[in-house]
């Protein structure tokens, strides 16, 4: 074989042999990425119920208990932004992270419930904010509501923020849409029970909160 | 998408280089030592407006080391404007000198003139902003000992790189010493470059001397040879350093010139070249390998701006009422998780850390002195970001059939 048909070849190889590499570390990443998100939730999950168990033994609330609850919601915020970045990586029709999704949904519903009877139970007034997105290329204004909600969560750490893919298909979130009486006009926000709907600013979001209730301080649950 | 294939081709092209330099005649090139035969050599210094730099040239081929008796240096003034003639002047008696002058007819010109009259074995051009080192010549005339080769090229390095932009490019001109040296040991090479390069006289007077070339009749002669069916060598360790512009603008339009001439000798008289069969790895793999680059630098530096500006476009859309404290700071945790490694951005990688291999490799090879980090720092961050303006312009040019001046 001519010494120039023999090198292409052995080139051809080696760039055959780099490009699966390459595929196999990023696949490799990705793996990591579920498997992390995987024991995030299963931590996430113990939490939640021993939270829940918590409140049935003690029968009345155990409001000392509060420190675990916003721990709690920090940590599923924090799940939250990993799962939208695997999400991205890996796209959304990927069946691994549909799977993280609604599991990532079931523990927001219940870490909501816990809020609100632990409010109703210890006095406080948390504020919550539901929010429903879509990510079929049918709401133009998510992306803007999002990071607008991410700066406010952030900004003040009193404020309880649940993000919902209004198309999941997941019936505990059917179930809830339907309880919260939320259109499918998205996105759609429930802001201490009050709903709104669509996006425009900032400025114009913040008005749609009660008085006080974005505020720096310390949370009161 | 669009940007994969060509990030394939690059990686492929690069490992065939690396491939060729392990393989046996690239070796036996390196290994090759200094021959004992001392043919009549004459250097042809064409020069335009030189007076900066031509005393220092002449200078640097009359320290070379080799018998004076076989060695002719013929400096001619191409009708300079400037204090070139005077320049000139200084050398008017040393023996190994001829000087000429004659009206401006362009460098191929000045070099035939030079060809005329010199009955040297061997012929040599070296720009009048270059300089070499002094045992440049017995390399380069150590290739003339294979009687297959016409013609010999150098390794060019950048005559101290002072700003960055110089910089870039001696890291440049050192990724073209291992290019080079690659390519030479197939007989891929489609240029013999101003700044010392050699050839039999005998086989440049039959192929007609030097010819315009669309202002690169450096290329132009390479490739006629080619065409010919002779071969190119280079000598690696046959050091020249040659000036390099100092500026982006100055940059550009040296550069719109090579490229420019390219397209027009390749796509015109030449293009019988390309997917030749006959002409081997020159035909099937340089040529195409180096119009596909022009294509694919000025596709993906559309694609790269036109992603650039949509996202940037959506990060302000999304930004906007946010207080600028929070909007254009990173809020993800420094976390193995967020590694923003896509099957893009790795590839690109590769291209890149072969690249850096390559230029390194051939600072080794050519054993060129000097400190190369700086250069790898800037070709890293600069390159990429000014060869599309040149491409476009020069592709432009020649789509438009546009043509400009030397110097503009």
């Amino acid at each position: 074989m001519p010494l120039v048909a023999r090198n292409a070849l052995l080139a051809l190889f080696i760039t055959i042999a780099l490009a699966g590499t390459v595929a196999y570390a990023i696949n490799y990443l990705n793996n990591a990425r579920v498997a992390e998100l995987s024991a995030i939730e299963e931590q996430l999950s113990i939490d939640s119920l021993s939270l829940e168990t918590q409140f049935s033994l003690l029968e009345a609330a155990p409001c000392d208990s509060n420190a675990s609850s916003v721990t709690l919601t920090t940590e599923l915020a924090d799940f939250g932004s990993r799962l939208s970045y695997a999400e991205n990586q890996l796209g959304s029709d990927n069946p691994q992270v549909i799977r993280l999704k609604e599991r990532y949904s079931l523990l927001e519903i219940r870490d909501y419930l816990i809020t609100r009877r632990l409010a109703a139970a210890c006095g406080t007034k948390p504020v919550t904010v539901l929010y429903f997105y879509s990510n079929a290329g049918d709401c133009s204004d998510c992306d803007k509501a999002g990071y607008a909600l991410s700066y406010l969560r952030d900004t003040y750490p009193s404020l309880r923020v649940y993000s919902f893919d209004y198309n999941l298909d997941l019936g505990a979130l059917k179930t809830f849409i339907a309880v919260t009486k939320v259109q499918d006009t998205l996105p759609a926000f429930v802001i201490n029970g009050k709903h709104s709907y669509g996006f425009t600013s900032l400025e114009d979001f913040e008005k749609q909160f009660p008085k006080g209730a974005l505020s720096t301080s310390t949370p009161t649950l | 998408m669009l940007a994969y294939p060509f990030l394939f081709i690059a990686i492929f092209f690069e490992s065939f280089v690396l491939v060729t330099l392990l393989s046996k005649p690239a070796r036996e090139a390196r290994g090759r030592s200094l021959g004992t035969a001392i043919p009549s050599v004459a250097i042809i210094v064409p020069c335009w407006n030189e007076a900066a730099t031509v005393t220092e040239t002449c200078n640097s081929l009359l320290a070379l080391d080799y018998p004076k008796e076989k060695l002719e240096i013929i400096l001619v003034d191409d009708g300079s404007t400037d204090a070139t003639p005077e320049a000139m002047t200084r050398f008017a008696g040393h023996p190994q000198v001829r000087i000429i002058h004659k009206e401006n007819g362009g460098k191929h010109t000045a070099l035939n003139a030079g060809i005329a009259t010199t009955n040297a074995e061997l012929i040599g051009c070296l720009d009048a902003d270059s300089f070499v080192e002094t045992d440049a010549l017995r390399e380069i005339v150590t290739c003339f000992n294979n009687q297959k080769v016409v013609a010999t090229t150098a390794a060019m390095s950048v005559h101290k790189p002072e700003n960055i932009l110089q910089h870039m490019q001696n890291a440049e001109y050192t990724f073209g010493i291992t290019l080079r040296h690659a390519f030479a040991s197939i007989n891929g090479l489609y240029v013999t470059p101003g700044p010392f390069s050699f050839y039999r006289r005998n086989i440049v007077e039959k192929l007609g001397g030097f010819r315009y070339g669309h202002q690169t009749e450096d290329m132009e002669m390479a490739l006629r040879i080619q065409h010919a069916g002779y071969e190119i060598e280079n000598a690696p360790r046959a050091r020249v350093y040659t000036k390099a512009p100092a500026t982006i603008m100055g940059l550009i339009k040296q550069r719109t010139r090579w490229t420019s001439g390219f397209l027009r000798n390749i796509l015109g008289e030449y293009r019988s070249l390309i997917g030749s069969r006959r002409h081997g790895a020159l035909g099937m793999l340089v040529l195409p390998s180096a119009l596909l680059a022009i294509g694919s630098g000025i596709l993906i530096f559309f694609l790269m701006l036109f992603l650039f500006a949509k996202n940037a476009v959506a990060a302000f859309e999304i930004r906007s009422g946010i207080p600028l404290s929070y909007a254009f700071l990173p809020h993800e945790f420094i976390d193995w998780f967020y590694l923003p490694a896509s099957f893009y951005i790795l590839l690109a990688i590769i291209v890149l850390l072969i690249s850096i291999t390559l230029i390194t490799v051939g600072k080794r090879i050519s054993k060129t002195p000097g400190n190369i980090a700086l250069g790898l720092a800037s070709y890293t961050i600069l390159y990429g970001l000014i060869v599309p303006f040149w491409l476009i312009r020069a592709t432009s040019d020649v789509a438009r059939g546009k043509r400009r001046g030397w110097r503009y």
